[in-house]
């Protein structure tokens, strides 16, 4: 076995539903020990793009290599361990005894009970699959996908279904196993959430790559914050177009709005001009909006 | 595999409902049945009494129970649900979903199998060679196979609401027409005609050739060996299929 083949290769891969192209010319390498954040919003072909990952597709076109070999050869290596988001579970059984059977089935597989421990289950591990919570089925799912010594572990919306303060907390769990030194891929519409855990991000849009950096270099390119205030009396424009880092303004009778690409320095400069803003709001862009933002730089720089 | 299997099995031994519907049903209604004949009158042409004849049917009926109805409606759930996407990522080779599936199947039917027997050997004083004991055994046990492709071939085939309907008419559709519930000497003609071209007829026809101590049929060998071949073909089809959707 190669050790020097990347943990994923993607070239040049297609996957197209009748006339959709769910995944458009993919081509893509995922390095060992990376945590790696695939970003999109929901059509954008991530689980495509996951299950052509996992071999539970087959591309049109292109070639889907994992260290080197096929998904199936890897999977059957023990190399990869995958938690997916329609991961539907086997009914009445209890969660130690499915965890059991995943770890059974893995060819390096850890203690069952130390499996249960690490994805935070070990309190639920008597109860019945079909009793469980959305975020319980979703901790559960982890634990199947940890119940061996994978070297890729993949992830699939894994924090849909639970509520912030579970979500932070299964982050901690995600990134325990990225701590020791496996490559981790997950699939998320939360910017905030690959900016939490991944040292790299790839945006995925109607089939393909639109970025691939870190999460500030992604938040940077989407021209991330959105800036909101109201300012008394006459607005003089001018000066407030001529603000650093300003990608766009839009002022309506006395609200202004903005979008900055470093909203710390604008606001820092709105002051400078000696205003006095009101109702002052600073926040990040939705992942939506970051995307038509991506996309319309992108479609300009073709054109 | 074997972990699955045992998973499977611990799975339906815990589930009283299908339990009493599999090993205790066929035995109640055997008893139902037979249970105030008297053991001299014959079953026409067979040379064997109700309760002997019926012991075998439901026997077969227990059988097909156990392996139709347990996994159709399973599969087409866990199909849907997802489960059997997750177990492709892991080494469980393609097939062994379907296999362990069949295998825990066979495990619940033999009990189903011999509760009629013991009951019918202990209540209605039926009485045979022990050869015809354990070859009765082991064909109604190994004709459940038939039934099992069947019951796998549904999963596949149906999804949803309609899985169970499906399963319930070709259940009851194989079962009554298939003379299990009752001798099918009992029909009118036409239905005659038609019922000894189920695979169902041929299974208990199977079982009765044994208590009679002859050879069975060439056709109901032949009825049961291109059932299996169509089940078992038809499944393999429909599970490629779904697994090039999936």
């Amino acid at each position: 076995m190669t050790t020097t083949a990347p943990v994923v290769a993607f070239d040049q891969v297609s996957k197209a539903y009748g006339e959709v192209r769910a995944v458009d010319g993919l081509t893509l390498t995922l390095r060992p020990g990376e945590t790696v954040a695939l970003l999109g919003p929901n059509g954008a072909g991530k689980s495509t793009t996951l299950d052509l990952l996992l071999g539970l597709k087959q591309p049109d076109g292109g070639s889907v290599r994992l260290f080197g070999t096929t998904p199936r050869e890897a999977i059957v290596a023990g190399r990869v361990g995958a938690m997916l988001q329609s991961g539907g579970l086997m009914d009445e059984v209890t969660v130690a005894e499915l965890v059991r059977l995943a770890c059974a089935l893995h060819p390096k597989p850890y203690k069952p009970n130390d499996v249960l421990a690490r994805a935070g289950v070990a309190q639920i591990a008597d109860r019945k699959v079909n009793k469980l919570s959305g975020g319980q089925a979703q901790r559960v799912r982890f634990a199947l996908a940890t119940a061996g010594d994978s070297d890729l572990i993949v992830l699939d919306e894994p924090t849909t279904g639970m509520d912030v303060t579970t979500r932070q907390a299964f982050w901690a769990t995600m990134r325990e196993q990225a701590d020791q030194g496996r490559t981790v891929l997950f699939a998320t519409h939360y910017l905030e959430e690959a900016d939490a855990i991944a040292d790299r991000v790839l945006v995925l849009h109607r089939g393909r790559l639109l970025a691939d950096g870190t999460a500030a270099e992604i938040k940077a390119k989407a021209g991330a914050r959105r800036i909101a205030f109201d300012l008394d009396g006459v607005i003089d424009e001018a000066p407030l177009r001529e603000l650093p880092f300003l990608t766009s303004i839009d002022i309506s009778a006395q609200t202004v709005r903005i979008q900055s690409t470093d909203a710390d320095a604008t606001v820092h400069a709105l002051y400078g001009l000696g205003l006095y803003p009101r109702n002052l709001e600073v926040a990040g862009l939705g992942l939506e909006q970051a995307f038509v933002a991506i996309t319309a730089a992108e479609e300009a720089k073709q054109s | 595999m074997n972990s699955l299997i045992k998973l499977e099995l611990t799975r339906a031994l815990r589930n009283r409902k299908f339990l009493f519907f599999s090993v205790m049903y066929p035995s109640l209604l055997f008893l139902i049945i037979a249970g105030n004949a008297d053991s001299t009158s014959k079953v026409d042409g067979t040379g064997l009494t109700l309760p002997t004849y019926m012991m075998v049917s439901m026997a077969s009926f227990g059988a097909l129970t156990a392996v139709l109805m347990g996994n159709s409606e399973r599969i087409a759930k866990e199909r849907e649900g997802g489960w059997v996407r997750q177990l492709r990522l892991t080494t469980l080779p393609g097939r062994g979903y379907v296999l362990a599936k069949t295998a825990s199947a066979a495990v619940v039917s033999l009990p189903s199998i011999v509760i009629v027997f013991v009951v019918a050997a202990a209540v209605k004083d039926v009485r045979l060679d022990a050869w015809q004991w354990l070859a009765l055994t082991g064909a109604i046990w190994a004709g459940s196979l038939v039934f099992a492709a069947l019951g796998v071939a549904i999963g596949y085939l149906a999804t949803g609401d309609a899985v169970r309907p499906i399963t319930m008419i070709t259940y009851f559709g194989l079962s009554m027409l298939g003379g299990l519930w009752m001798p099918t000497t009992t029909f009118p003609q036409w239905l005659q005609d038609i019922a000894k071209w189920l695979p169902t007829h041929a299974y208990a026809a199977l079982g009765q050739a044994i208590e009679q101590s002859r050879a069975p049929h060439a056709q109901d060998i032949a009825i049961l060996v291109v059932s299996f071949a169509l089940f078992a073909g038809g499944a393999a089809w429909l599970y490629r299929k779904d697994t090039l959707k999936a």
